[in-house]
């Protein structure tokens, strides 16, 4: 075994100590303990994970096509294994602290390691049943955990849409990995019939993309993601989204490659629909932790994008650029992981020190949280894409993918990557808006309730790790060159690309990050300085000389009302106006206004509806008489005979 | 470095910095003549810039550090999108490039900066200006690129420098596909400068305000920031019109000549269009913007028509 190996076996082993330890006692003392023993497994397995991912022999096993358990550990592996130690070792800090005031919180750190073993083994498995086996633990353990911290009936209905959801769509992980491993793909056969090429990836796509969250098979991530614990939200919309798109990438690009032309296309549509669909309906949530699973929504639409870039590229023989939209949508990936982790993470740490996340009812908190604001401020300029921080640098990559799309392909293609371009670039600019929004009411302003204005700073364990995380968004928006071209290695083509700070690829004027990121610093800085030096009178703000007072402070929905207003035929937001006027003197006004989220109306609901129908009309079946049964067994024994007699049956 | 590229490394300085106020002098200057007034002289943006730079500032509460870093990102991320700009083919090589997104994402960052800063403050108006500017940047960022599209279609690049030196013969004239850029980047021009049909530059009543907005609540050596970062804006969209779209032919110093020449000719559009459009209902600037995008879409189709060469 070699030396990556038998450390990725040991962080295992200290990862399940870490799990179990809660089975010994119930004291604070003990769960501590057991999140730090997580902390150092996950960091073995990391540290084993990058060494694979930067050149060290191949671990375990390879893939096989039998029902033999087997671990391994390979290059794409060991990305997956990196991304999700950066993501589970701060997540795992923070919750020593975080966890203090939260019911059972013995059994949401033992949840917690389970649900981290789980995902390791879905990483490292190299069989059918294994990957099978961890895929559906990966799916019921955050189930678990939300029902351990939350009883009240929205919370089951949530959990139950999430398991109804993401088990309908997970039919076709099964299917798509069973006819896979029957016919020796994953030990290396080629599938032969192009048919059963398509039938595997259509099931892979619904498969792996509901449990990714992209529309429209996202329902359930919105509802899911919000009630779990802020370590738990962290690890599942930073990695376990992630995994499945690891998944994907392993079937679409591997196993049951090379895929036809249509692939990509359809990638390129579902990941367009779920960055700009996703972005919208975050700008107009009121509560931070559901926009934010919004969110993921998008940043997995423009991984996908990335991923559809890739294909399409392939199909195209353009095979430089195959690989290089490739590593865009792997660095996304990480970037993703690291800055939604990040935000999840503080939304936990306001929501602890406020008591609430509606967006309308905080304010003021970088002031009072300096540290933990900062941090969550950062994390919000890189999701939103902005220079010089690791959004930007992913986003570039994967816009330049998009766009070369555009430019090399035929005249079909071609059209497509053009709206897919024009697409992510808008969802750059509704993320901006979005997170313009959100740092503007949770940070800035005055505080908006008691609460915010009293909030205090959180202890060292727990700003730590957010701190650490807004440290690996701008380390990643700086150097994003270190890390593409052994990216771009693991994808389907090769490209030769330099390694230094900036990221130079052929056809674009290249990202030189670290140069603009140091420009930005000094330029900033120096106008900052030479601007500071004059002295400053206080004053209001202006509000044409009325008094500024809390009742006319700028909403949420107040803010997005532009949009809402322009997208009305799109949205369709509801509102309701009730004015009561009590002899002839007005007394009162209510206004409500809704942005309804139409997947759910549209398709979940009619669907849904259906199903419960369809279920009522089957239930007359079952009479409970014997006689009845009876019936039906002499009915199909009948039927049977008729169809032998026929010859249907031989 | 030849001694072309550092004439263009000063051309890209001085003219960002100390030239681009005259552009929005002269539209104004223009306009008046237009409107039958004599105007204030194209030098007005100097003399206010002069006039702020010795006032001192304006502190509102409640504020924070974004508030006093806003104004000096703006013009720093804009001081920056000066130089990766080819001034007649040439740039000298500084640190941060030549890449066309990379211009589109530094914009961005001034315009996240000026908003956020409006929040910070909270007034109404500020927020308002804000709301009103980051829905029109959607539509302005998705056509942007969708020109962008367009003229990387003949050299399959983003680099600044190729897609201006691939514009420097008459015969891109002869592509509809440039034409249907040229008129798209036309929207984006307007909407990035906050010119009329899109915003009213002149405007000061609080209510109708898009770009001024934010500035709000701005004095002194702020205000001067950011009334420059104003001008630079217009120098760069309208630098980087002629560098895409204007064929300009021959030595250095002909495509230096050729800038300098399309200038003054961009400024007498913009006060030609100031003057006869009136402003639009904000809500139609979206929908105004995205006629650029679906003419965008109609020029790659003519690029395929016409055998894509």
């Amino acid at each position: 075994m070699s030396g990556a190996g038998i450390v990725c076996a040991a962080g295992v082993a200290v990862l399940a100590f870490g799990a179990l330890l809660v089975l010994v006692a119930r004291s604070a003392r003990v769960w501590r303990l057991a999140l730090a023993a997580q902390a150092v497994g996950m960091s073995a397995v990391g540290a084993a994970g990058a060494a694979v991912l930067f050149g060290a022999p191949i671990a375990g096993a390879p893939f096989r096509s039998g029902f033999a358990p087997a671990f391994g550990v390979d290059r794409l592996s060991g990305f997956f294994l990196g991304v999700l130690a950066l993501i589970a070792v701060p997540a795992a800090m923070y919750a020593r602290d975080a966890l203090r005031d939260v019911r059972h919180a013995c059994a949401v750190v033992g949840l917690s390691g389970v649900f981290c073993l789980a995902l390791v083994g879905l990483v490292v498995a190299r069989d059918v049943t294994t990957f099978l086996a961890f895929w559906e633990l990966m799916t019921l353990l955050p189930a678990s955990v939300i029902l351990v911290v939350r009883q009240d009936e929205q919370a089951r209905r949530d959990v139950f849409a999430y398991l109804a959801i993401t088990h309908l769509g997970g039919i076709g992980v099964w299917a798509s990995m069973l006819v896979l491993s029957a016919h020796g793909a994953l030990g290396g056969v080629p599938l032969h019939s192009g048919g059963l090429r398509a039938l595997v990836a259509v099931a892979a796509i619904i498969g792996f993309g509901t449990k990714a969250g992209a529309m429209p098979l996202h329902s359930w991530l919105p509802r899911a993601h919000p009630l779990a614990p802020a370590n738990v939200s962290a690890l599942m919309s930073g990695v376990m989204i992630k995994l499945a798109l690891y998944g994907l990438i392993r079937v679409l690009f591997t196993w049951a490659a090379p895929v036809p032309l249509w692939v990509g296309l359809t990638l390129l549509a579902l990941g367009a629909l779920s960055a700009v669909g996703g972005v919208l309906y975050a700008l107009f949530q009121h509560e931070l932790k559901r926009l934010l699973a919004f969110h993921s929504i998008e940043n997995v639409g423009i991984i996908v994008l990335g991923l559809g870039a890739s294909l399409v590229f392939a199909s195209l023989g353009r095979w430089q650029w195959s690989a290089i939209a490739f590593a865009a949508a792997l660095l996304h990936t990480l970037n993703h992981a690291v800055f939604k982790a990040l935000l999840f993470l503080g939304a936990g740490s306001f929501s602890g020190a406020v008591g609430a996340l509606e967006l309308d009812r905080l304010g003021g908190l970088l002031r009072r949280m300096p540290w933990t604001g900062g941090a969550f401020a950062i994390g919000a300029m890189a999701i939103a894409g902005l220079p010089p921080l690791n959004g930007f640098a992913s986003e570039w990559m994967t816009l330049q993918s998009l766009l070369h799309v555009a430019v090399y392909g035929p005249f079909g293609v071609s059209l497509a990557g053009a709206i897919a371009t024009a697409a992510l670039a808008a969802t750059a600019a509704l993320a901006v808006f979005c997170f313009v929004k959100v740092i503007g009411l949770v940070l800035l302003g005055a505080p908006r309730r008691r609460e915010a204005a009293s909030a205090r700073e959180t202890p060292v364990g727990m700003r730590g790790p957010l701190v650490f995380l807004a440290g690996l968004c701008v380390l990643l928006g700086v150097v994003p060159g270190l890390l593409v071209p052994t990216l771009a290695r693991l994808g389907p083509g090769t490209v030769a690309l330099s390694r230094g700070a900036s990221v130079s690829l052929p056809g674009t004027g290249g990202l030189p990050a670290l140069g603009l990121a140091l420009a930005l610093v000094l330029v900033v800085g120096g106008l900052w300085r030479a601007a500071r030096s004059r002295r400053a009178a206080p004053s209001p703000a202006w509000a044409c000389g009325q008094l500024v007072e809390p009742a006319l402070a700028w909403t949420s929905a107040g803010f997005t009302k532009p949009l809402r207003l322009f997208l009305e035929a799109v949205l369709r937001p509801s509102r309701e106006l009730t004015v009561r006027v009590e002899h002839g003197v007005l007394q009162e006004v209510a206004y409500d206004a809704e942005v309804p989220h139409l997947f759910d109306t549209l398709i979940y609901e009619p669907v849904t509806h259906a199903a419960l129908h369809g279920a009522a009309v089957v239930r007359r079946l079952q009479s409970g008489s014997l006689r009845t049964y009876l019936l039906y067994l002499l009915g199909l024994l009948a039927l049977l005979l008729v169809l032998v007699r026929l010859g249907v049956l031989s | 470095m030849s001694a072309a590229a550092a004439v263009a490394g000063v051309v890209q300085l001085v003219g960002g910095v100390a030239v681009a106020p005259l552009i929005p002098g002269t539209v104004q200057n223009l306009k008046a003549r237009l409107q039958g007034r004599p105007g204030p002289s194209p030098l007005q943006p100097y003399r206010e810039l002069r006039r702020l730079w010795r006032k001192s500032g304006v502190a509102p509460s409640p504020r924070t550090i974004v508030y006093e870093l806003a104004p000096a990102t703006v013009a720093g991320s804009l001081l920056i999108a000066l130089v990766l700009l080819p001034i007649g083919g040439r740039s000298p090589g500084w640190p941060v490039g030549n890449d066309a997104l990379v211009l589109v994402g530094l914009l961005a960052l001034g315009r996240f900066a000026i908003t956020l800063a409006a929040w910070d403050t909270a007034g109404g108006f500020g927020l308002m200006g804000a709301s009103r500017e980051l829905t029109f940047a959607i539509a302005v960022e998705a056509v942007l690129l969708l020109v962008l599209v367009l003229v990387a279609l003949p050299g399959g690049s983003t680099d600044l420098l190729a897609l201006s030196a691939q514009a420097t013969r008459p015969a891109v004239w002869g592509e509809p596909a440039h034409w249907a850029a040229a008129l798209a980047f036309g929207l984006v021009v307007l909407a990035e400068t906050g010119r009329q049909p899109v915003d009213n530059p002149d405007t000061h009543l609080e209510l109708t305000m898009v770009h001024e907005g934010p500035l709000l609540e701005y004095a002194g050596r702020e205000l001067a920031y950011l009334q420059w970062a104003a001008a630079a804006r217009h120098w760069i969209v309208l630098v980087l019109a002629t560098d895409l779209f204007i064929p300009h032919p021959g030595p250095f110093v002909a495509q230096v000549a050729v800038l300098a020449g399309s200038l003054p000719v961009w400024c007498a559009l913009l006060a030609l269009c100031e003057t006869t459009q009136a402003k639009m209902r904000i809500l139609r600037v979206p929908l105004f913007l995205g006629a650029g995008g679906a003419v965008c879409i109609l020029g790659l189709a003519s690029w395929f028509a016409g055998g894509g060469s």
